[in-house]
């Protein structure tokens, strides 16, 4: 995107343009970290909540203790939030940020589903989770997600595959079916990052231009000023 | 030490935390949702001590439940399901464990009244475990499978894992029974125990 700036107008502009799309970038991409520290500390407590609900204890007989997912929730589901929300507070708009926050997203999603007894319904929370990571206007950051899904779902498939197809033997290539699904929310959404970034470029150009022109424009003016100043000064 | 410092040494200690807990975390869930239940002692047919009167002729779905194990909803949808498969005349009871000191009140569960609503089902209450012991039952979720002459044909649970419902081999293995009235079946049975293994050893 750079060169097409770069090819169109001096290379003042377009350092300028550079420099305005990076800042509006890292703003942006600032804000949607921040977005998803809030996003991860909600879904955080929501699992507990729904562990608590769905399934408080685990019995024998007459007598109780606290369910195995109650655990899960509070440690696992802490485990998986501290380091985004974290990176989220201290290194926000960085690129380790996003991918670590996209990877816990999606661990948020297993856990949740998990937590949930496996319901289809819950697996929506992965194409909703996708959806929010585009706005980093960074395909690369769903490409980290989808990594992450496609990974759960294929070492799941290979030591566990009850837990994600409900049948013991299922073929060894049907995680990419499931992954699948999620690579044809991804072209769409790397689309729309890819138009999403021009527009922050065109505009910061339009920007850079203007700013140039002004500058041009204060000088023209200033220097009417003084001639017109000279003038009345020799008359 | 500068901010700057004691802010990397948290990051570093947070993805370490991080990986540890993923790491962890699947270990756990995968331990706890793999590992079946109590098997049952199953006798061959209908324990003739047994109070719960067997539907005359007619083949006979029996499942424990454990009110209050949550892995037991998906059992009750899996049963739903055979029931649907299988044939019209199957017929489906759902014994209720309840220890005695406890009000009936304590059994009136999201679970056991998903079991009232199955189609040609009974639900009865089973006091202590007493008919659980007798059929040779000690896992919430254990289901056994009796042809019209009270001969047991099928012995285990009907879900995939703990608390997953989903088609898996233990309802595929009723269905084709009840359908074609031949064979035996056997599936893990996955669920909170209704009969400890201290008091099953009592037994």
């Amino acid at each position: 995107m750079s060169s097409i700036i770069s090819s169109e107008v001096s290379p003042e502009v377009a350092e300028r343009a550079n420099d305005l799309r990076e800042s509006r970038l890292h703003a942006r991409r600032a804000r949607v970290d921040r977005m998803f520290a809030v996003l991860l500390a909600v879904q955080y407590v929501a699992g507990i909540i729904g562990a608590f609900t769905v399934s408080p204890y685990a019995w024998e007989g007459k007598t109780h203790a606290i369910h195995m997912h109650v655990w899960i929730a509070v440690i696992g589901g802490a485990g998986i939030a501290i380091l985004p929300i974290l990176l989220a507070i201290f290194r926000p708009g960085t690129v380790l940020t996003r991918h670590v926050i996209a990877a816990s997203q999606m661990l948020s999603s297993a856990l949740l589903i998990h937590l949930t007894g496996g319901r289809i319904e819950t697996h929506f929370h992965v194409f909703g989770s996708l959806a929010f990571l585009a706005f980093y206007l960074d395909w690369q950051v769903l490409i980290t997600a989808t990594v992450i899904v496609a990974a759960d779902h294929f070492l799941r498939g290979i030591f566990w595959p009850e837990s994600v197809y409900g049948v013991a033997n299922p073929e060894w290539w049907r995680f990419l079916e499931h992954a699948g699904w999620v690579a044809f929310e991804d072209v769409f959404l790397v689309w729309s990052c890819v138009l999403g970034r021009r527009e922050i470029e065109s505009s910061a150009l339009r920007e850079a231009q203007i700013e140039q022109l002004s500058e041009q424009e204060q000088l023209k003016t200033a220097a009417l000023q003084m001639a017109l100043s000279e003038m009345q000064a020799a008359s | 030490m500068s901010r700057r410092h004691v802010i990397s040494g948290l990051l570093v200690i947070a993805g370490l935390l991080w990986a540890a807990t993923v790491g962890a975390m699947y270990r756990a869930v995968r331990r706890f949702e793999t590992t079946p239940g109590r098997a049952a002692a199953a006798q061959t047919s209908w324990p003739a001590a047994s109070t719960i009167e067997r539907p005359e002729g007619a083949w006979t779905l029996l499942t424990l439940i454990h009110p209050h194990c949550s892995c037991s909803r998906a059992t009750v949808e899996e049963l739903e399901l055979i029931l649907e498969k299988a044939p019209p005349s199957v017929r489906s009871i759902v014994l209720v464990y309840r220890p005695s000191e406890f009000s009936p009140k304590w059994q009136n569960t999201e679970v056991v009244q998903a079991a009232h609503r199955l189609p040609r089902t009974r639900v009865v209450t089973d006091l202590d475990a007493r008919e659980a012991r007798l059929f040779g039952g000690f896992t919430s979720g254990q289901t056994f499978l009796y042809d019209g002459d009270g001969r047991l044909r099928f012995s285990g649970g009907v879900t995939a894992l703990r608390g997953h419902a989903g088609l898996n081999s233990g309802v595929a293995a009723v269905v084709r029974i009840a359908k074609s009235g031949v064979g035996q079946g056997s599936h893990p049975v996955f669920g909170c125990a209704i009969v400890s293994h201290s008091e099953g050893a009592r037994k």
